[in-house]
């Protein structure tokens, strides 16, 4: 499977990926250094002091310097620099260690997303045109219609609010738990992250059963004497996968994105929050390092699906 | 021959003749969850119309009802944190999000269909910067960028508005520019080519008006996805700005109190959800209806 040609191909995407990130960090880098107003004008500080703190952030050299500096930071030593509102904070650490809780709640979200996406959506192939895929087709509008904070704020309502307080603590999302501790919290923040992609892999899985439950070597299989649930799963499902895998690219960008929306939501202390956050008190540092973050990561996660379909799908090739 | 098919033509009385329009029409009736979703965006429009001149109260008067106070008859839908009328802000809410939804599409409409039917028809070196471009479009996470853009322009209804453009035209460019492409091998095109039609015409008096259907389609479910991006840039507080109201900076608003006054995250989500799903669903029968080999 790993042939000489996938080897290439990997490696030329990570050189692209690398470019690419470079290439956002850096438009994001010299957009954010010519907005008006002062990046340390919230400390209200005078003179000497002022002058020290500029200086701290090497933000009296000029720009190109400036950009030149980061640069060489983010290639050499993977370093982010420094927040601009918590004095001294490193943001490379801080961003890697939100990013270990953003991406246990993520990869809840996508577990949870495929799997009940892939449920309903053979559910509705296999009962076409009966009640069963009329709610499920339905349901799906309903789904991919709802904005991800609407259905996280419904789940805290009903949750949290009227069933009393079931989550045990979902306004307070606390990390550190152990695993077992953080996996009976983190479902509701997965299922508001999920639930709109569910119902386009639903949807999508659905419509691909449809049209390769119809071929020919199903009927071969069904005249084998096959059982319908190994037809099912075996036969028709790998082969319906193919389309559905085109949607993963996008499923986990939303996710990302999702994420930024749902932990101020859940109070996750993650990547999202983070990000957030930054915007809201301005710490441009803190914003730069997590936007080029995720662009790495959309990279990586690109690059991950097309792999994927190397695994799925035997006739592509790189 | 052709004279004599004209004839029969004129012949037939007019109501037996269903153009492309009327046909689509009819079978969009038929559709009751689009009719339904019409019917609400209609109101809709009309709601954020009537807020141009009148609210039940100004959406930026503060004070006006006891703060957190839930529905009563002196305020349908209660008031929010700081004592303004719910229901006047939502009114104003929808005008934001139809003028950032229909104002999106039509941008991108005009971005779109030129990209793709340029880059269909000429093919060659432009297309392939073209393609090219719409790939790194597509691997890029559009909200966050949207976002990022937002902040570096400044947050105001154009700025939101070229923002989400920005980040959503490829969707329509690489539509139509696959029908061009399938389209300018057709006969039609070749015959309007031979009678030495410039492209211009070829372009938007042949290729254009019959990739319509598909493009109106496209423009439709376009609309829910701008709404949802200009809510979601608010609700994280870089969208629309306060006094203003937008669906998703009130949905913002409410989550604090959620517990004391779920009414103030109640309203906006409930009308952007079902506005949100009016859209998809009119977009669906629309698409059924306008073409109807795709229906299932």
């Amino acid at each position: 499977m790993l042939t000489r040609g996938t080897l290439i191909y990997i490696g030329q995407r990570i050189v692209l990926i690398a470019f690419t990130v470079l290439a956002v960090s850096s438009i994001v880098f010299l957009g954010i250094h010519r907005l008006p107003g002062d990046a340390l004008f919230s400390e209200h500080l005078h003179g000497q002091q002022y002058e020290l703190l500029l200086h701290h952030y090497h933000l009296d050299e000029p720009l190109w310097i400036q950009y030149r500096d980061y640069l060489t930071g983010v290639v050499t030593r993977g370093d982010l620099g420094e927040s601009l509102v918590n004095k001294g904070v490193q943001i490379t650490p801080l961003v890697l260690r939100e990013l270990t809780i953003s991406a246990e709640v993520g990869a809840f979200a996508l577990i949870f997303t495929i799997g009940l996406g892939l449920v309903l959506g053979v559910v509705a192939a296999v009962r076409q045109n009966t009640w069963v895929d009329y709610v499920l087709t339905t349901t799906s509008v309903i789904g991919y219609s709802m904005p991800n904070f609407v259905i996280a704020t419904f789940l805290l309502l009903v949750f949290a609010v009227w069933l009393g307080n079931q989550t045990d603590g979902a306004f307070y999302y606390q990390i550190g738990g152990g695993w077992t501790g953080s996996i009976g919290q983190i479902w509701l923040p997965a299922f508001a992250l999920g639930f709109p992609y569910a119902s386009i892999v639903a949807r999508l899985t659905r419509a691909s059963m449809l049209e390769v439950i119809r071929q020919d070597y199903i009927r071969t299989a069904r005249a084998k004497g096959l059982k319908e649930t190994v037809i099912m799963v075996r036969h028709a499902l790998r082969n319906a996968l193919i389309p559905v895998t085109t949607i993963l690219g996008p499923l986990v960008i939303g996710i990302i994105t999702g994420s930024v929306i749902i932990e101020n939501i859940f109070g996750i202390p993650g990547l999202g929050k983070e990000f957030a956050q930054s915007i809201l008190n301005r710490d441009y540092a803190i914003v730069i390092g997590v936007f080029t973050m995720y662009a790495a990561m959309v990279g990586v996660a690109n690059l991950g699906v097309d792999l994927l379909y190397v695994l799925i799908d035997p006739r592509i090739r790189y | 021959m052709a004279t004599a098919a004209a004839v029969v033509a004129r012949e037939i009385p007019s109501p037996e003749q269903a153009s492309l329009w009327s046909d689509a029409w009819r079978r969009l009736r038929r559709n009751r969850m689009a009719l339904i979703s019409t019917i609400y965006l209609v109101l809709l429009v009309l709601v954020a119309l009537l807020a141009i001149f009148y609210t039940p109260y100004r959406m930026s008067a503060v004070g006006i009802a006891p703060t957190y106070s839930g529905p009563s008859q002196a305020h349908l839908l209660g008031a929010d944190g700081v004592g303004r009328d719910v229901l006047s802000r939502l009114m104003i809410g929808a005008q934001i999000s139809l003028i950032v939804g229909v104002g999106t599409q039509l941008l991108v409409v005009v971005v779109g269909v030129t990209v793709g039917l340029l880059a269909g028809y000429y093919r060659g070196w432009l297309d392939s910067v073209v393609t090219f471009i719409i790939n790194v479009f597509y691997g890029i996470p559009d909200l966050l960028v949207a976002l990022i853009l937002v902040f570096l322009l400044g947050p105001s209804l154009t700025n939101i508005i070229i923002a989400i453009v920005v980040t959503r035209w490829m969707d329509m460019a690489r539509m139509v520019r696959g029908q061009t492409l399938s389209m300018r091998e057709r006969e039609f095109i070749e015959a309007a080519r031979a009678s030495g039609a410039k492209p211009v015409k070829i372009l938007f008096g042949h290729i254009l008006p019959n990739a319509l259907g598909p493009i109106i389609v496209q423009a439709t479910f376009g609309v829910p996805a701008a709404i949802l991006f200009e809510a979601f840039l608010s609700f994280l507080g870089v969208g629309i700005q306060p006094p203003t109201p937008s669906w998703g900076s009130m949905a913002a608003d409410g989550i604090a109190p959620l517990r004391i006054a779920p009414h103030i995250v109640l309203a906006p989500s409930i009308a952007l959800s079902i506005t949100l799903m009016a859209f998809n669903f009119l977009g669906d029968g629309l698409r059924d209806a306008l073409d109807p080999r795709s229906r299932r």
